[in-house]
């Protein structure tokens, strides 16, 4: 028999329901008939005198306290494997893509898991290539691992990170999860069509609770988005990629409902349990010995403030970190990457190579000087500073131009056809640049290119005419 | 001491003495009389008689039915407890704790004539059978109902009083005497009188009500109500509330008017009806509140029917990506910051740096494109919303334009709603298929206003004290923006929020959230604005996400360079403040900036044709504005389309038709505007 409750209480997406027989365990889904749809709550608390807590996973207007509350016994499940790939997903793991649905018999799983014991952790490090030229050469990324792209608003963390779904996932040729966390709709439909029409979507499986959605839902959609990947690394023993966009709102949409949960507020108004929530995610995006999961995640950075509880708490997570600074981009350089900023546990002389690493460390001593002489020059003018200082202006300027890459993703818009560039190039060019060879080559011209065999051949043919 | 204890320690008495039912019945027979005798109730509660008075009197008129014992304790315990603890509440209390203790519910039944037991027990049986628990009624007279009766049981109230039925039948006139015309009210008034006199059965009359408990800054706690919805509107005492949050004994609920007249006892009604707004063409040209009425005292608006404010936002698949330019007519916005159809771009800057300025531009050059406009104001000065709705009536913008309203001294609650219900008007015409403008002016005051509901409705404060979803009152907002698949119509909205900063700070709360949800930003400083540079847009820190791919071709040729050309010119001026003698590349950079900054200025209210706009900047292209003196830039430019306009229309046309410049237009005009400069030239 169905085990049915009681709606006693609704206060935004929070709903209190009474079960009179059976107290449903935490976790389980509760589904509200409402009209002709139904609204399926997540149950969080027990809060005694036969209630529990739950909080909504769609909007809660219209809906009346004393309505019917179905327990149906079990947490929310979402389905996985290869019958996935190619389809678009709400949390609840019903397709949104128009497309049919998903059949009865595709084994589904429970988005509630434990993360993977200690003695399953892979320790092994490798390198994997964007073909970005900043990320590759001063803070590269490692198979298997978390790396977190920081940023405020409109600094361009998403298209770092299609651009990043576009090549690594076109090079590297495996599976990749696609979660769509709080962000804009439109960016789920242009990604849509984007990788459909690139040919892309048949390896990828894009899971959506977008900022439209109501707070549970935006508190949910990671973990099934990670359930599916799961699935593939565990049981299928496979390397996935697992893209999340934007990781901060997960966070987010937990402190909206804290409150309302009767929980205290924490520093900054976020929720008591900010950090725990963020551990349980964060240690099973890993990879284990049966496979890998590589993750990217965008990370929102509230009012530019880097030290916001949230923002902050998944630092630790994360083996390689890309910030994304607004003054970098407001003077025009895309990506905005901060090169004195971003790190990774990578950049070793063991792991990247002797000769990386020194070209790696001379960029960043350089731009860190030419940082330190700004001051100088604002006040007293390139004039004043001696010659030496003036090569460190000249060659940081180049290289902070060098940095900038057109992207594949936003030839549209940018006009600048898009450059993909192997780390042995990328190496190689910097190399070059700080052995004084194109000194003599004007600042803009090494903006928005590859190698530095395409700004030579630029400038000659400029020369040339 | 907490009251109830004084009906205890009477209880422990009757106890004590072991006489508990004699206690009961006694004081029973009391509050029945003071129940019935409302003259003598309120001589017994009152605080200015003195206690041996009251006894006298209640010697003189019950005494023969009552115990002298009883009733002495009774007071006894009374003498005792504070002033607003009344007799009469004294024994009701105890008569509760009795039945409590009995596992009876007491219930009240309210009528303008004593009910026989005959009727009470009908009632209890009823009563009992319908809530599924045993209920006790007490008979309370009033003779305010005029008929009929009202009963009351824990938070039901079941209210077939002729009171309220007038009350009902009062407000519905209201409500139809704003809607319609004589003949519907006629009607309604039958309407109502037939049902008036078939309600007699209680069944059949009650109506779901609640009673307000507390009132204050503008949240109402209500008990009853047990069928009230999440979000529903609620009507107390003519006044409109929202349902905000459905508490297990109680309904906390915001009044929608500033109103002293709500107060502790005022009745509250549901409307069946979430919040909602009209919809439909009769809207244009109109200005309306938050809720949809009409204020501009034009009479009544015909509708197309009602639309709840709050509607999902278009779904992934709902969508299309933005391919549609839309023209603002401004310069510097439809070359360097493109805008499309169905995209969200945010106007950010200080007070006074002319953000409704580039909005209103934005709506008067939407004539005769098809384009219908909603300006909708959250907590401006209502003087200031006049004049707007002046100035696009002299621009002829206000017949395919609404306007909603929820000014300064509106309550918080329209100024949080405002927005949302302009969203719906809109909506229903992107779901026709039409495309659609919507201005939100400005969303820092919608924020202030759910700031100052969530904290009255006592919600923990966050980061600059704003509530945990200020996000998400934001991004359900402009989320509903966008442009439509074929399948659904190939609609759009295209929504231009305004933020304001203060001293500059657009990485503050609220405008860095806001720039989150949006496809850009239009940043304005006041530094550019004083230096004469209109529209002061900062265009380093300005960007549009998607408008790039819907920009009209003509205009991309003219323009993919600009931003490259301002920002070289901006980097070059900085680095050579100081140095002394500049060379010849770099003097040109800046000579070639100052020209073109001053080719992009332009006066409000003068939005420019997309042809005209691809005439100047195909000049730039060509150098041809640098060798113009910077005094005379402004000259230069309007007689060049002048020019144009006069002796090469076909090139102009040309260039209309295609949205693009042609090989043979471009050389034609190439040779047309350098003949202008040279007549130009010879002109000074």
């Amino acid at each position: 028999m169905l085990n049915t409750g009681e709606v006693v209480q609704i206060v935004g997406p929070v709903i209190d329901v009474r079960f009179n027989e059976q107290i449903p365990k935490i976790y389980n889904a509760i589904e509200i008939p409402f009209e002709e749809r139904k609204i399926v709550c997540e149950v969080e608390q027990d809060i005694g005198d036969n209630k529990v807590r739950c909080i909504a996973l769609s909007q809660t207007n219209g809906l009346k306290r004393g309505m019917k509350a179905i327990d149906t016994g079990k947490a929310i499940e979402v389905p996985v494997g290869k019958e996935v790939l190619g389809r678009m997903f709400n949390l609840m793991g019903d397709p949104i893509d128009g497309r049919q649905e998903i059949p009865e018999e595709v084994k589904r799983d429970i988005i509630h898991k434990k993360a993977p014991s200690f003695d399953q952790q892979k320790t092994e490090v490798q390198i994997l290539e964007t073909g970005i030229k900043v990320i590759d050469l001063l803070c590269p990324y490692i198979k298997g691992g978390k790396i977190g792209l920081f940023g405020g608003a409109g600094v361009g963390k998403t298209v770092l990170m299609q651009e990043l779904i576009h090549s690594i996932a076109t090079e590297h040729n495996g599976l990749s999860v696609v979660a769509g966390v709080g962000e804009r709709t439109r960016e789920g439909n242009d990604l849509y069509y984007e990788m459909k029409d690139s040919g892309v979507l048949e390896k990828t499986v894009l899971v959506y609770g977008q900022m439209n959605e109501s707070p549970g839902a935006r508190m949910r959609v990671a973990l099934s988005a990670l359930t599916m990947a799961e699935y593939f690394r565990d049981e299928d023993k496979q390397d996935v990629l697992l893209f999340i966009d934007n990781i901060y709102r997960f966070s987010q949409a937990g402190s909206e409902v804290s409150a309302l949960l009767g929980r205290m507020p924490s520093a900054v108004g976020y929720q008591p349990t900010l950090a725990s929530e963020m551990g349980e995610l964060q240690e099973r995006i890993t990879s284990t010995k049966n496979g890998s999961i590589t993750s990217v995640q965008a990370i929102y950075v509230p009012a530019d403030d880097l030290t916001d509880p949230a923002s902050a708490t998944v630092f630790s997570h994360l083996d390689a970190k890309t910030v994304l600074d607004r003054k970098i981009a407001s003077s025009g350089i895309y990506p905005a990457v901060d090169p004195l900023q971003s790190s990774s546990r990578a950049l070793e002389p063991n792991i990247v190579g002797e000769e990386h690493y020194q070209v790696a460390q001379e960029v960043i001593s350089i731009l860190q000087k030419y940082n330190e002489l700004q001051d100088i020059i604002a006040i007293l003018g390139v004039d004043e500073l001696s010659e030496q200082d003036k090569i460190v202006v000249n060659r940081a300027r180049r290289i902070r131009n060098f940095l900038s890459q057109p992207f594949i993703i936003a030839e549209k818009f940018s006009g600048y056809i898009g450059k993909y560039v192997p780390v042995k190039d990328t190496v190689r060019s910097f190399k070059a640049i700080l052995d004084g060879k194109y000194d003599e080559y004007p600042e803009t011209a090494f903006l928005f290119d590859g190698a530095i065999e395409d700004v030579d051949e630029k400038v000659k043919g400029i020369n040339r005419d | 001491m907490p009251k109830y204890n004084f009906a205890e320690r009477l209880m422990v008495q009757a106890r004590k003495e072991d006489k508990v039912e004699l206690f009961f019945k006694e004081i029973w027979r009391l509050n029945d009389w003071l129940n019935k005798n409302s003259e003598l109730k309120r001589d017994i509660d009152s605080t200015e008689i003195e206690g041996s008075r009251k006894w006298s009197i209640l010697k003189e008129s019950i005494r023969p039915e009552l115990d002298g014992e009883v009733l002495r304790q009774f007071f006894v315990i009374d003498e005792s407890t504070p002033f607003e603890y009344t007799p009469s509440n004294l024994s009701h209390d105890f008569i509760n704790n009795y039945y409590k203790d009995h596992g009876v519910s007491l219930g009240q039944v309210y009528s303008v004539n004593e009910l026989d037991d005959k009727t009470l027990i009908e009632l209890q049986k009823t009563f009992s059978d319908l809530l599924k628990y045993d209920v006790v009624f007490e008979n309370i007279i009033d003779k305010d109902l005029i008929g009929g009766v009202k009963v009351i049981v824990g938070d039901h109230i079941w209210d077939g009083t002729y009171k309220a039925k007038v009350d009902r039948l009062k407000r519905n006139l209201k409500a139809v005497n704003e809607e319609y015309d004589k003949d519907t009210v006629a009607s309604s008034v039958l309407n109502n009188i037939n049902s008036y006199t078939k309600t007699q059965v209680i069944q059949r009359s009650y109506e779901k009500m609640g009673v307000v408990q507390s009132v204050s800054d503008g949240i109402v706690n209500i008990t009853g109500l047990n069928n009230a919805m999440a979000g529903e509107l609620l009507n107390i005492d003519d006044h409109m509330a929202m349902v905000m949050d459905l508490k297990e004994h109680e309904v906390a609920a915001i009044l929608l008017e500033n109103t002293t007249e709500v107060s502790k006892g005022s009745n509250a009604f549901l409307t069946k009806k979430v919040m909602e707004v009209p919809v439909g063409d009769n809207l244009l040209g109109r200005v309306v509140d938050a809720l949809g009425n009409p204020i501009d005292g034009k009479g009544v608006i015909h509708n197309d029917g009602f639309r709840p404010i709050e509607m999902e936002a278009p779904g992934i698949i709902d969508r299309e990506s933005v391919n549609e330019p839309l023209e603002t007519g401004i310069k510097m916005i439809d070359s360097m910051i493109p805008i499309g159809k169905g995209q969200r771009e945010l106007i950010i800057g200080d007070r006074q740096t002319g953000k409704t300025a580039i909005a209103i531009d934005t709506i008067i050059n939407q004539r005769g494109k098809n384009v219908k406009c909603i300006y909708v104001a959250i907590g401006q000065k209502n003087s200031t919303v006049a004049q707007i709705i002046e100035k696009l009536e002299s621009n002829k913008a206000l017949s395919y334009t609404t306007i909603v309203v929820a000014s300064a001294s509106d309550s918080p609650a329209l100024q949080y709603i405002a927005p949302y219900s302009g969203t719906t008007m809109g909506e229903y015409w992107m779901n026709n298929g039409e495309d659609v403008l919507i201005i939100y002016d400005d969303l820092s005051k919608h924020a202030i206003a759910y700031r100052t509901i969530s904290l009255l409705l006592r919600r923990p404060p966050g980061r600059e004290a704003y509530p945990g979803d200020i996000f998400y009152l934001h991004s359900r907002l402009l989320e509903r923006s966008g442009k439509l698949c074929k399948e659904r119509g190939n609609g759009s909205l295209t929504a231009l929020p305004i933020i304001e900063t203060q001293a500059g700070d657009i990485s503050a709360y609220i405008p860095t959230n806001v720039i989150s949800i949006t496809d850009g930003q239009i940043f304005l400083q006041t530094d550019l604005f004083n230096s004469g540079i209109r529209p002061a847009i900062d265009y380093g820190l300005s960007v549009s996400r998607v408008g790039g791919s819907a920009q009209y071709k003509a205009i991309r040729k003219v323009a993919s360079s600009l931003k490259l050309e301002l920002s070289q010119y901006q980097e070059v001026l900085s680095f050579s403040k100081f140095g002394s003698d500049l060379d010849t590349s770099t003097r040109n950079i800046i000579s070639h900036g100052q020209h073109l900054t001053e080719l992009l200025k332009q006066p409000q209210y003068q939005p420019m044709s997309m042809e005209d706009m691809c005439v100047l900047l195909f000049a730039n292209s060509k150098g041809v504005i640098d060798q113009v003196p910077i005094d005379r830039m402004r000259e230069f430019g309007k007689g060049l389309l002048q020019e144009m306009h006069n002796s090469h229309l076909e090139l102009i046309h040309s260039i209309r038709d295609k949205k693009e410049i042609e090989l043979t237009t471009a050389d034609n005009m190439d040779v047309a505007i350098k003949e202008y400069l040279k007549q130009f030239k010879e002109g000074y």
